[in-house]
């Protein structure tokens, strides 16, 4: 008969490990195979894997923090402190042998309803799941500073510059790092983190965007777990590779990926779309909005995203003021559709995105694009369809009806500015009419979400 | 870092004066502050007192672990204390602890402090282990006790 057990105290310092020894010893004295998953400060060690579940009877779970009991279902778990595993480790040993076996059919079933939540998804959710607060703190810390007027940030010492130095110069800078680096620390545990941070830091720098950092979190966690599990060290070394030889050469690997693999392709892109849209100034004004909308969307704050935004800021210069007009209303969409959908389509979202939908609205109304990206992130080839056309709609649209906006900024608070914006009333008209495209592209293309039991 | 270095033998003393629990955890603590591993001795009592409100860290089989990560410990330590006699320390099974480890470990400690740490803890779930130790008269035989 083969038994598990896991062993986590809240320091992880001693009691973890004693609890584990005293659990194994107790198991082989009365003849019973077991393994232990300790969760101590080094991070879990001999993790029980999907294979060892099938095979157990029962598990035994000696902890004093919480441990995810979802991958469990369907075997005995016997509940202990860690104290009363060091104390009484047979009775707890005998009394999980001798627990009835649940139904084999229960073993099974729900690991295969629910293909959704191991795996690379289970990578990019756990790094989506950190990401969402510090999208909503930033994008709402950035909008209060055009409460202040939209140009205020601009004056150096003022309220509003330091709002928009909290939320743009450090939140927002941010957001792909903490991105990458906890799809990473998913994958390879704790020595992944180093690396998926520095990935994620240099996607942005290169401007990838968070299409980049979700390229560089997987490659980072994959490359740090690969080095852990390949590099054979002898014993009075092995200390040094979580602290030393893990982050040192993964994140090696993937800074010198990301600047030569990924970032020369992106910025030869980024060239290449540039020249093709100053030859398209004189085209249809109705397919310039259709395209600069859904480049508009596309990868929100990525290289095809900052193209289409610096080609309309550049022709303000040029007193041509209709494609800046498009490119705005295309990049509030985005959050403004995808907080209508998690309203009209609530199963379709996870509570914690529920949540974030409506600090996505705010976001919304004052073209902060990022508030879209954790759903993005999240299901990429569902959502960004759906934005991207929802974009295009709106941008067509507000070039069709002859809009023009003389700021390169400032969302809903802009629209209140007197002759910032022509044809106000049509203007509105091509934002709502593209988020409700978007909502309507979501909740028809979405599946549900998993649920959280 | 092996164990001579995380337990040096400044830092082992084989027979303990104290008779209560408080007595034990400050004759330690002068001990592992003696040698320099300490920057705020008070902080790091304070630390070691909030972990034993807790729970008791007098594990029973006549062993107890006062331990505290905390920012007063410049670099990683442990203090081992032997009383013969036995002292009460609100033990889990109600015997009296012969083996004391006091543990002490930086706010930002790295791995290879935790790996010996959790090496020597499972070690010390074994009765020969604790009975090596206890019968230990030297620094040698204390070493000795831990080695496989």
């Amino acid at each position: 008969m083969k038994l598990l057990a896991i062993t986590s105290c809240p320091n992880g310092i001693a009691h973890t490990y004693m609890a584990a020894e005293s659990l194994q010893m107790a198991a082989k004295s009365l003849g019973f195979e077991m393994k232990v998953e300790t969760r101590g400060s080094v991070g879990v060690e001999n993790e029980i894997t999907m294979q060892d579940v099938k095979e157990a009877h029962a598990i035994i779970i000696a902890a004093d923090t919480n441990v995810d009991r979802e991958r469990f279902q369907g075997i005995t778990i016997i509940d202990a402190s860690v104290q009363e595993a060091i104390k009484n480790p047979k009775g707890l040993v005998e009394k999980a042998a001798s627990s009835q076996k649940a139904a084999t059919t229960a073993t099974t079933a729900p690991v295969q309803n629910k293909p959704t939540r191991t795996g690379p998804y289970k990578h990019l959710m756990n790094g989506v799941s950190h990401m969402i607060p510090l999208v909503a703190a930033g994008g709402l810390i950035i909008a209060l500073s055009f409460v202040f007027g939209i140009e205020a940030f601009k004056e150096k010492g003022t309220l509003a510059a330091a709002l928009m130095d909290i939320g743009g110069g450090a939140a927002f800078a941010l957001l792909v790092p903490i991105l990458a680096g906890f799809i990473s620390y998913s994958i390879a545990d704790r020595p992944g983190l180093v690396p998926g941070l520095v990935g994620g830091m240099l996607a942005s720098k290169i401007g990838s965007g968070f299409l980049g950092g979700i390229i560089a979190g997987f490659c980072a966690g994959y490359i740090a777990l690969w080095i852990k599990n390949a590099v054979k060290l002898p014993k009075s070394l092995e200390g040094l590779k979580p602290m030393l030889i893990i982050p040192l050469f993964s994140t090696l690997l993937i800074g010198l990926l990301m600047i030569y693999v990924i970032g020369t392709p992106v910025k030869g892109i980024m060239d290449l779309m540039t020249e093709t849209l100053k030859g398209m100034s004189s085209a249809n004004a109705g397919f310039l909005g259709l395209l600069l909308g859904a480049m508009m969307a596309f990868d929100m704050g990525g290289p095809v995203n900052k193209v289409a935004y610096t080609f309309g800021v550049g022709l303000l210069g040029s007193n041509v003021f209709e494609p800046m007009a498009a490119i705005m209303a295309a990049g509030m969409t985005p959050p403004l559709g995808l907080a209508l959908a998690t309203y009209i389509a609530k199963k379709k979202f996870t509570p914690e995105e529920q949540e974030a939908g409506k600090a996505a609205s705010v976001m919304g109304i004052s073209f902060i694009t990022e508030g879209a990206i954790p759903f993005a992130a999240a299901d990429p080839v569902r959502v960004i369809p759906s934005i991207m056309i929802g974009s295009a709609v709106t941008g067509a649209l507000s070039m069709i009806f002859n809009c023009a906006l003389r700021a390169p900024h400032g969302g809903i608070f802009v629209l209140l500015i007197p002759n910032a914006v022509d044809n106000l009333g049509m203007y509105i008209v091509a934002i709502a009419a593209g988020t409700i495209v978007t909502a309507i592209m979501l909740s028809i293309l979405k599946k549900d979400a998993p649920t959280n039991d | 870092m092996n164990l001579q270095e995380l337990l040096a033998p400044s830092r082992v003393k084989f027979g303990l004066q104290s008779t209560t629990k408080a007595d034990v955890i400050n004759e330690l603590i002068d001990i592992l502050d003696a040698d320099g591993k300490l920057s705020d001795k008070n902080q790091y009592k304070e630390a070691v007192l909030h972990r034993e409100k807790e729970f008791s860290t007098g594990i029973g089989m006549g062993i107890a672990i006062p331990h505290a990560k905390d920012a007063s410990v410049k670099e990683a330590a442990l203090t081992l204390g032997i009383s013969k006699a036995g002292i009460d320390y609100e033990a889990l099974d109600g015997t009296a602890a012969h083996l004391f480890f006091l543990i002490a470990v930086p706010a930002d400690s790295n791995d290879v402090h935790l790996k010996v740490l959790s090496y020597i803890s499972r070690k010390l779930m074994h009765e020969e282990v604790r009975n090596n130790l206890l019968s230990a008269t030297t620094y040698d035989d204390v070493i000795a006790a831990f080695k496989d």
